[in-house]
């Protein structure tokens, strides 16, 4: 299984919340798969998912998805402390890893080598951490889901791999406004 | 106390209620004011790259937020500035200590400090450079103008105006 096959398999799951998807081939896949309001596509500033969905999660109440990347969050892995000691529990990190930079040619990242994310992540406080098979991806997001008392990272480990696609069309100010809308803070839409 | 308590003040009456820091010593009063106010929230973070990305987050749920940082904060964030606040229009306070400006003790802050202002330029931030008691009170109006240009804006604190806010 890879990226694709998995956004395609949780798109059910990620409709009903508040999705920030990481930059590159992850929100052009999600685009191609599914284009909803309420995802939240990222057009720049790698490394950033798991800190925009935090933010957001913390200043209202729906359940907050971060689609994240083992290249992403090993580019901004202070994310994880944070998250570990201040994520409130409407907040789910999902971690993609491929072992591979995906967006710039498939090279190869440390969670290919000997860096463990899912150590990482409990040290650093996250004290909910699942590390799962991209077969066993919707079941940890239900439950990450339906805890109403605390938050989770899930680590989905799947193979290296893109499809061919365009980049996502929609401007900064449409992602933003529509997805505001969505959560009934834009009322001039 | 009173400049920090000033610069919260009219950072609050300016709509300001969500903030994070990056630590500094001229930050301190700040913190301790924030760490006990109810009204708002506030957390610590470890990097200002990472606090602008919360920030976004913030602005998406309808929160008004403002980092509060050193001046070499700006440095680690240029990124996250341009390709996520500037380019999806998010109005974000940053709340400066200058350090390396007249009253600096530590030689080695110079160098971000003769760029700190170049880099925001560049990087068409609007600026409100406090080095008195008295423009501290512009602060509101200049937060409110962040929502207004929908664009994230600075106010920088000089090293000599903070030192002495026993």
């Amino acid at each position: 299984m890879n990226r694709f096959d998995l956004l395609n398999k949780v798109q059910n799951i990620l409709k009903d919340n508040l999705v920030i998807c990481n930059i590159g081939l992850p929100s052009q896949e999600l685009y191609k798969i599914s284009d909803q309001p309420n995802f939240f596509y990222m057009l720049g500033s790698m490394g950033l998912s798991s800190s925009i969905g935090l933010g957001l999660a913390l200043s209202q109440n729906k359940h907050v998805i971060s689609i994240d990347g083992d290249g992403s969050v090993l580019m901004n892995m202070n994310t994880l402390a944070t998250i570990g000691n201040r994520a409130p529990s409407n907040y789910t990190l999902l971690i993609i890893d491929n072992g591979s930079y995906g967006s710039t040619g498939d090279q190869r990242t440390f969670t290919d080598e000997k860096t463990s994310l899912k150590d990482v992540a409990l040290g650093a406080g996250c004290k909910n951490v699942i590390e799962c098979s991209g077969e066993e991806t919707i079941n940890a997001l239900n439950k990450a889901i339906d805890d109403k008392d605390n938050s989770y990272v899930i680590i989905s480990k799947i193979n290296s791999g893109n499809v061919k696609i365009d980049p996502i069309p929609l401007n900064p100010i449409t992602i933003r406004d529509r997805f505001r809308k969505f959560i009934g803070k834009v009322k001039y839409l | 106390m009173k400049i920090s308590k000033k610069i919260i003040d009219n950072l609050k009456k300016g709509g300001v209620d969500f903030y994070l820091s990056v630590p500094c010593k001229l930050l301190a009063n700040m913190i301790d004011i924030l760490e006990n106010d109810k009204d708002v929230y506030y957390s610590a973070v470890p990097r200002e790259e990472e606090g602008m990305g919360i920030c976004a987050g913030a602005y998406l749920g309808n929160k008004f937020p403002c980092i509060m940082m050193q001046n070499t904060g700006i440095g680690n964030s240029v990124n996250a500035i341009v390709s996520l606040l500037q380019l999806y229009q998010m109005p974000v306070v940053f709340l400066i200590s200058y350090r390396g400006t007249p009253g600096e003790p530590v030689g080695a802050q110079g160098g971000m400090a003769k760029i700190t202002e170049d880099i925001l330029q560049t990087l068409r931030i609007p600026m409100l450079h406090c080095s008195s008691e008295k423009e501290l009170d512009k602060i509101s109006t200049f937060s409110k103008h962040a929502k207004v240009v929908e664009s994230p804006v600075a106010i920088l604190c000089d090293f000599n105006l903070m030192k002495d806010d026993k």
